[in-house]
């Protein structure tokens, strides 16, 4: 129930919402690294359909000292398109295993599972996301995560330019001392490789990269 | 907080030269522009809004033997496609296509 409302606090906090692509075109391969303050993640996915991708998620939670292998889906629930604008709502689950160095876990393996929504809106200048996730891993840990982005183009270019977006990203982790992180970065996207890099409220770096063939 | 400052600053100029120089060079230039003939179709599509869905039709009709190649213009939202001598697909064809790469078709002009 907690993480219920906790989620409709963040859809009515962050509306409208948006999120990246977890699924890409029909045969289509994606690459998706992304390391932050909390953790370094790497995400490999085939779609045989414009709705669904599979692939294997890696993610390390540094400060959990937690490493996670699983497998993930991915689902386009729903796609709003409109003349000049597009909205989605994905689910992203995942089944693995999970292990951790930490104190008493130490060398633990453990079943892991995970589940979240995504959202996103986007037209040539504006991008807004949502996104949760809850992660249950066994006796190790379990957690809810939830983020949000806005983001604008300075420019609109056209297709094949490199395109260049500022965003503003809010992160609530509610079991963390500090709950709440907001991480400013630039978003460069060309052709099939999109590049993201920032810095968060404490400093820490944010840098993703996400190739599609 | 200077940082973040410099990075975003290095970044922004990074990413604002080559799209000048881009632009200096005339725009992107489209495949089907220097060859449109009569039986080519301008379809309107409803959700184009980025590169990533222009790459998702040009890799979808890259599959299709009766396309010699496509544009897509991000301003207009229309897709231009190309057909093959002695090829075509018909209106049904080219919405089933659309439609399933996620996107939604609102007209479809023939080329006369």
């Amino acid at each position: 129930m907690k993480y219920i409302i906790l989620t409709l606090m963040g859809l009515v906090i962050f509306t409208p919402p948006v999120s990246a692509r977890p699924v890409s075109y029909s045969e289509g391969w994606t690459v998706m690294l992304n390391n932050d303050g909390d953790k370094n993640t790497a995400h490999v996915h085939y779609s045989p359909t414009a709705k669904t991708s599979i692939g294997y998620k890696f993610e390390n939670w540094r400060d959990k000292e937690m490493v996670l292998n699983a497998v993930q889906m991915n689902n386009l629930l729903k796609r709003w398109n409109k003349k000049d604008s597009q909205a989605n709502a994905y689910l992203k689950s995942g089944v693995g295993v999970a292990y951790s160095d930490a104190g008493d876990f130490d060398g633990k393996i453990e079943p892991a599972v995970f589940t979240g929504l995504a959202l996103d809106w986007e037209d040539r200048r504006f991008f807004t996301s949502y996104e949760n996730r809850y992660t249950e891993a066994g006796k190790i840990d379990d957690f809810y995560t939830q983020s949000a982005r806005v983001g604008v183009a300075p420019y609109i270019g056209d297709y094949g330019d490199l395109h260049t977006w500022l965003m503003l990203q809010v992160e609530h982790t509610p079991e963390a001392k500090d709950n709440f992180t907001v991480t400013s970065l630039v978003r460069l996207f060309k052709d099939v490789h999109l590049l993201e890099a920032g810095m968060n409220t404490r400093g820490e770096v944010l840098f993703n990269y996400v190739f599609r063939y | 907080m200077k940082k973040l400052t410099l990075l975003l600053t290095a970044l922004i100029l990074i990413g604002a030269t080559p799209v000048y120089a881009e632009h200096h060079e005339g725009g992107h230039k489209t495949k089907t522009e220097q060859a449109v003939k009569s039986g080519d179709a301008h379809v309107s599509v409803n959700g184009l809004v980025c590169d990533f869905c222009a790459q998702a039709l040009e890799k979808t009709f890259g599959k299709k033997e009766e396309v010699k190649a496509i544009d897509v213009n991000l301003d207009s939202k229309v897709v231009t496609v190309n057909f093959n001598d002695g090829r075509t697909l018909s209106d049904e064809e080219l919405t089933q296509i659309i439609t399933d790469a996620g996107y939604n078709v609102e007209g479809i002009h023939r080329v006369e």
